[in-house]
Parts: structure tokens; sequence; C-alpha cells
């Protein structure tokens, strides 16, 4: 039965796209799609299985794996180039007796450190769930993200700092030139790095939960992503002017089972944006880094081109310290509102209440907790109340049935409530 | 020790705790600073009681005496209303809306009418504000780079402070569209952000141990040794006002006991760093051996095994786990009494997560026989649970 649906699904989505990579996103799309009809006929069972649930079944499980080690992979490489570079970094600051140098290199140590953090959230992400972690340990991203965050801020403030300190021992026109020729090197290293990070292929989504939260606003940092995305994305620029409207689209309704044409075309998209938060950390980490390491060179330009202008320095680090905690920030809301428990910013509560509501048997719904266990992971837990002789089972039915197809959260508790 | 008679003193006598500033240090208990009139509870909150309430606000009821009853029921929907309606009631107001005029009134406003801590707070904050201010302007002016990371640091700690401050106004808020649970976990949040700064914190002092290890140089900078009694002197004033908090293993009941011992570790290890630099440059002066690398290594071991538990405590309430107050054995033992009725088939699914310490939220998932009347069922399970202190729970019964 549900071949049958696949196969018509993946006509639909072949038309609509004309990529090259369509039908292996349409893949992503069907399974998803089929989700929703396949799983109501599992014998009535209308949640997902065992007592400590922990979010998996066969399928997201093992889409979340791929992603995770795809990510993992992508991690372990860019921490061993920053530790050869490091490595390298730090021999040559001893043998130059440099202390420049060795202070670069202690900002390449404070990479590996933010990279290691993100490998281990994503690999503890992965472990099982168990009855006093009920909810599996997905929540570790987010807080391994929080700490790199944590440590890009601490970063900039020690580099202000040591743009102060420079200012104020000042020895000399080396200075400039060391400097320079440093920062020019880490700012090599930290496009290595950024390349290496940001580069999504078109398979590498194992995403299905991204293809119905609009996350257009969420987690991708549109403003400079799109130099990076030209380079990456595999479905060239025209890409970028049907993103927009498809953005707008997306987020103001979700996932209808009526128009699967632009569910599909928008799904691409979201697909190909999305990153983990981890990964996506990392990635703002070396961005960080690399801005601030323009502003150290631009710094060391001047000082080398006219020595007595030394606050030029420091001005520079502070802008460029500005500069990177102002592309911090958008990650870190998303952050916090997670660790906060709001409803998260894709699904439109009122919406969800206003369509319960609208069914005959419902007379109303209080009690609406919607939040998210980490990006891109729902759950809703409400009480619905009934008319008296309705019947239970079916409005449950319903309910759920009617939350997954308009919302796509599928770990709901309802509790059903007579008038 | 004498928790549990206090804890007994606070529900039996609701009258005599009918405050209205914040009860820090109440004569029988000093270790738990619990605070107001809060004697709320509805008992269990089943579907039927669960009607009553609307989701905005809702009406204390008369608090019972029996073992169940808490100074620290708060169901979401009732707040402390300092008179914060006006100032934070704003019901569905746009997420992210900040203006820079309306912050500094927001600041004021909560100033004066806040609680006694986060007005100590405030007063700890800008003391550390102004000293460290004063250390940046003379350490440039006069070009000692000593005291110019040491006013950094204390900039840094500051700014923490800070968000704690921002942190125990802003909970005060009512739930609201976006924030479904409250602003609560916000006190959580920024107690994290202490205990991963300290964290931080004894992971330089490690480094700097190091450094001096290497480097064995052992200079006298008595300029240092000036800032840093004043230093200890302003933390020990901090350490004074929290002084409820000073502890390293604490039970928490609210959310703001977080904070406020998040707050408390943080002056303490502060103090305790300045303390630690006083010490060596006194042992240099004798003329200790390596006397910087033993007192910073003592400071870093000292502070990391402060922040530890804090540190565990915290993450594991943001990374929703089962209440530790709430052992395994009773959550099966609950499990089991429910399955044992006979039209439980089975429970698919027990969920319980903490928003804060003290409440917890659960959600089960229950088969059971078509045709049955749930109501009796949800009834029981409503008790089973409130009496482990889950506050709120949804249950949803499958009928097979």
């Amino acid at each position: 039965m549900k071949e049958e649906n696949h196969e018509h699904k993946h006509i639909m989505g072949g038309h609509n796209q004309g990529h090259g990579h369509e039908h292996e996103h349409g893949h992503m799309v069907e399974i998803c799609g089929d989700i929703s009809s396949g799983e109501t006929s599992l014998g009535g069972i209308k949640s997902c299985g065992e007592a400590p649930c922990g979010f998996s079944d066969a399928k997201t499980s093992s889409m979340d794996a791929k992603e995770r080690a795809a990510s993992m992979r992508k991690l372990l490489m860019a921490v061993l180039l920053c530790a050869v570079f490091m490595t390298v970094e730090v021999v040559g600051g001893i043998k130059a007796n440099s202390l420049a140098i060795l202070t670069d290199a202690a900002h390449l140590l404070s990479d590996v450190a933010a990279f290691a953090i993100s490998l281990f959230s994503l690999w503890a992400s992965g472990w099982e769930a168990n009855p006093r972690q009920s909810y599996g340990f997905f929540r570790i991203e987010i807080l391994g993200a929080l700490v790199s965050i944590q440590m890009i801020w601490l970063l900039a403030g020690i580099l202000v700092y040591e743009a102060i300190a420079r200012l104020i021992n000042d020895t000399g026109e080396v200075q400039g030139f060391l400097m320079f020729i440093v920062s020019a090197f880490g700012l090599l290293v930290n496009i290595a790095m950024a390349l290496l990070l940001g580069h999504d292929h078109g398979h590498g989504h194992g995403h299905d939960h991204g293809h119905s939260h609009s996350h257009g606003h969420g987690l991708t940092i549109t403003t400079h992503h799109h130099h990076h995305h030209d380079s990456n994305s595999s479905h060239g620029h025209d890409h970028h002017s049907h993103q927009n409207t498809d953005e707008l689209r997306l987020s103001e309704s979700l996932l209808e089972k009526g128009p699967a044409a632009e569910n599909c075309q928008g799904n691409e998209i979201k697909l190909e944006k999305q990153r983990n938060i981890n990964v996506q950390g990392a990635y703002l980490h070396v961005l960080g880094d690399s801005i601030q390491s323009v502003g150290v060179m631009i710094g060391g330009a001047i000082i080398w081109y006219k020595p007595e202008w030394k606050i030029i320095d420091l001005i520079c680090t502070l802008v460029f310290s500005v500069i990177v905690l102002g592309t911090t920030i958008r990650m870190l809301r998303n952050i916090l509102e997670v660790l906060m428990e709001s409803t998260p910013r894709e699904i439109d509560a009122t919406r969800l209440e206003e369509g319960l509501c609208e069914m005959n048997e419902v007379v109303a719904v209080h009690e609406l907790h919607i939040w998210a266990i980490t990006v891109g992971k729902v759950l809703l837990a409400c009480h619905v109340k009934i008319r008296p002789e309705a019947d239970a089972d079916m409005v449950l039915d319903k309910v759920i049935d009617y939350i997954k197809r308009e919302f796509n959260i599928t770990h709901v508790t309802i509790q059903i409530e007579r008038q | 020790m004498d928790r549990s008679n206090s804890f007994n003193h606070s529900s039996e006598n609701p009258s005599l705790n009918q405050r209205n500033s914040d009860v820090g240090y109440s004569t029988n208990d000093r270790r738990l600073a619990y605070s107001r009139s809060f004697q709320q509870s509805h008992g269990p909150r089943t579907p039927a009681a669960a009607a009553a309430m609307v989701f905005s606000s809702g009406e204390a009821a008369k608090p019972f005496l029996d073992r169940t009853v808490s100074s620290i029921d708060m169901p979401p929907e009732i707040y402390f209303g300092d008179g914060n309606e006006e100032l934070f009631g704003e019901g569905k107001e746009k997420r992210g809306e900040v203006s820079v005029l309306r912050l500094v009134l927001e600041i004021f406003r909560v100033l004066r009418s806040g609680s006694r801590q986060m007005k100590r707070l405030s007063l700890l904050i800008s003391l550390n504000v102004a000293y460290s201010t004063v250390e940046l302007a003379i350490g440039l002016f006069t070009g000692r780079v000593g005291l110019v990371s040491d006013a950094f640091h204390l900039t840094f700690g500051c700014g923490l402070l800070t968000f704690s401050l921002f942190a125990m106004a802003t909970s005060r808020k009512k739930p609201d569209h976006a924030y479904s649970y409250g602003y609560k976990r916000l006190e959580v949040l920024s107690a994290f952000t202490n205990a991963l700064f300290l964290l931080f914190m004894s992971f330089s002092l490690a480094v700097e141990a190091l450094h001096a290890f290497i480097q064995d140089e052992s200079e006298h900078k008595h300029y240092l040794i000036v800032s840093a009694v004043t230093n200890l002197l302003v933390n020990l004033i901090g350490v004074w006002f929290f002084r409820n908090y000073a502890r390293v293993n604490l039970v928490y009941r609210k959310a703001e006991d977080m904070n406020y011992h998040s707050v408390c570790l943080h002056v303490l290890a502060d103090s305790i760093r300045s303390a630690g630099l006083i010490l060596a440059s006194w042992f240099l002066s004798i003329g200790v051996e390596n006397a910087e690398v033993l007192c910073l290594g003592l400071v870093s071991v000292t502070v990391f095994m402060l922040v530890m538990p804090l540190f565990k405590a915290t993450g594991g309430v943001l990374l929703q786990m089962a209440p530790p107050n709430i052992p395994s054995s009773a959550l099966n033992k609950c499990l089991r009494q429910i399955t044992s009725r006979e039209e439980v088939t089975e429970v698919l699914q027990a969920r319980f997560w903490e928003l804060v310490p003290g409440y917890t939220v659960g959600s089960l998932t229950l088969q059971v026989k078509s045709g049955t009347d749930d109501r009796p069922l949800l009834q029981f399970v409503y008790d089973l649970y409130h009496d482990l202190g889950v506050q709120d729970l949804t249950v949803q019964t499958d009928f097979s």
C-alpha cells in the first residue's frame, strides 16, 4: 500500500522541480508524506510504541543517525585540520620566539575546544533514552551549542583585552608586520574550515522534520550564508530568487496535503538550508574567527604602514568583535527559545487552537503547551473538552490526525475531557 | 536537619508567612529561603477542577494540611503579582520587541518594586561596575596591564550578574502566548550561565597557574594587591547578602533558589580568587617557592568543586531530566499501580520533567479497554501523581 503512494508522489515531485537531484528530495518528501496515513492504521496505536519512547521509530532514527554521522565526520575533519595547524603554529612560534604567533595558536586551541564540544554534543545526542532521561539526549545539542556560543563571547572579550594590552605595551613596528602575517595565516585556516563545515552536498540531508517547519528565519543566517551557499549549493543561483517567496508561503501555511507541488519545492529548499545546530555553532565559531582575523589583519597592515596610529588596532578589534557578536545573536535567540520551552516560531498556536475548536465535538481547548526538545522536534500537550455525547476515541483520532497533518507534530499527548 | 520542621511550619501557618517582601532569613531555616505566601494548591488538578481554571489566571484555593501541600505548588496560572501586571502583563505582545527607553524605565520600576534579594543584587552589581570602571580607568592611564585584565574579568562577572538580575525580574511575568510555561525557566538558565562562567574561570586560573609554572616569574606587583583586597571586600559584601545560599549542595525548592545560589557562588568564587592572589603575594614576600602556582592551582580546583553540583543540577533541569527529588522507585510504583487497574491494558508512555525545581510536568499515555469510563481512572491517576508532586499532568487514554 505504501509503494503506490511512493510512486504517486514521485511523479508529482518530478514535475515541479526540474532540478538534477530532485528525486532524492522527492524521496524525502514521500516518506514524510506517508507517515500520516500509515501510522493510524497500525492497529489503533496512536503514539509511538514502547514505554520510554525516546522519539525514535525506525525511519527517523536511521535518518537521524545518518545525518548525525555526516555531521560528525565533518566536525572530525575540522578538528583534525585545526589540530594540525595549531601544532604548526606552536612549533613556529616557539622557534621564532614570538608571542603573537603563540597567541594565535591559543586561539586555534579554542577552536579545537569548540569543535570538540560540538562533536561531543552530536555524539551524545544519539544516546538511547532511559527512564530518567525520558526524552532522550537531544537537548545536549542545544546545551553544547550554548556553551560554544559562550566561548565565542568569551573569546571576543579576550581579543578586545589583548588589543588594549597591545596598545599599552607598544613595542615598535615589528608588531604590525607580524600581526598581518599571522592573522592572514589564521584567516586562511578559518576559510578552509568554513568551506569544510559549510559544504552541504545535495544528498546530505537526513532531516525528515525539516520539511514542514519553516525554519527560514530560524536557524540559518541568511545574511552571510548567501556567499557560502553559492559555492555549495548544487542547485545554482536561481535558488535564491524563489527562496524568499517559498519561505513566505511556508511561513503562512504549514504542510498541507493539497498543494503538494509547493511543498516539494519548499521542502527541497528547507532541507538544503537546515543544518545541524552543532555544525552551525562550529561554523559560526569559525566565521567569527575569520572576521576577527580580517580585523587584526587590517589593524596590522595599518600599524605596519603607519606605526603611530596604534589606536586603529583597538578600534578595528572592537568593531569586528561587535560584528562577531552580532552573528551569534540569532542562534542564541533560538537556543534560548528552546531552553525556555517556548512555542516554536514556526508553529502558530492560535491557528491550531482555532482549528481544533472548529471541530464539531470539541467544546474547548485548554492547557495547550507546544515546545521543542531540540530544533525541529516538537511536542504538544493539551486538554480537549468534548461534548458529553461524543465518542472520545474518535475525537482523539481526529485531533491527533489534524495536528499531525496540519502541523506535523507527531508527539502529542491529548487529554480528552467531557464537559 | 531542621528542614522538615520549617517545611511543615510553612504549610501549617500560612498567615504567618503573609509577608510582602522576600523572606530571606526565617528563624528556623537558614538554608531554604522560601519566600512568600504562595500557599496555594488546589489539590490534584483533576479534569473537573482544571475545567474551572482558565489559561491565564485562576484563584487561590485554600491550602489544606496534608503532606502534599507545599509552598511550591504553583500552577502556572498563579504568579506573584507584585503589581507587575501593568508592567509585564502585556498579553500577546510580539516577541522580541525592545526599545531602549522602555528598557530603562522598566529597570527603574523593577528596582523600586523588586524583592529584597533583587535589590541587594542590583546594589552589588552597581558596586562592581563602579569598581571595575575605576580600575579600568586607572589601568589605562597608568599603563598597568594587570589592572586592565582584572577590570575585564570583573566586567564579565558584572554582565553575568546583570543577566541574573534580568532573569529575576523577567521570571515574574505571567505566561503568555509564546511562552506557555511562563518565564521561570530563565532563572535556571541564568544559574547555568553563571555556573558555566565559573567553570571557565576555574579553567583559566588553571591555565594561569600553568603559565606561572612555565615562566617562573615571580614579580611582586603590589598594585594588584590593592585591587585584590578591594575586590575581596566587595565580594564579601555580596557573600553576606546571599549568605543563605552559601553552600555547595543545596536542595532547590523553587526556581529562584538556583539563581540565588549561582549568584552566591559567583561572588564566593571571586572572593576566593582574590584571597588566593593575596595569599600568593604574601607567600612570595616570605619567600615560598612557586607560591603563585600553588595558590592559583588551589583556587582553580576549589572553584571547580564548588560549582560542579550547581552545574549538574541546572544542566539536569535544562536537559529535561526526570526530577531528581522523585526517585525512580516511586515512579515505577505509580506505574505498577496504574497497570494493576483492570481497565488499563498498558502504559504506553510516561515522561516527566522539571520546568523549574519544584514544578514537575508529566505526560502519560495509557491504553485502556474500549468502552470504559475514563473519568474515575483520570481522577485516580491525577491523585496518584499529585502525591509525588507532579503539578502538571496530561493523560492520554487510547481506547484499544
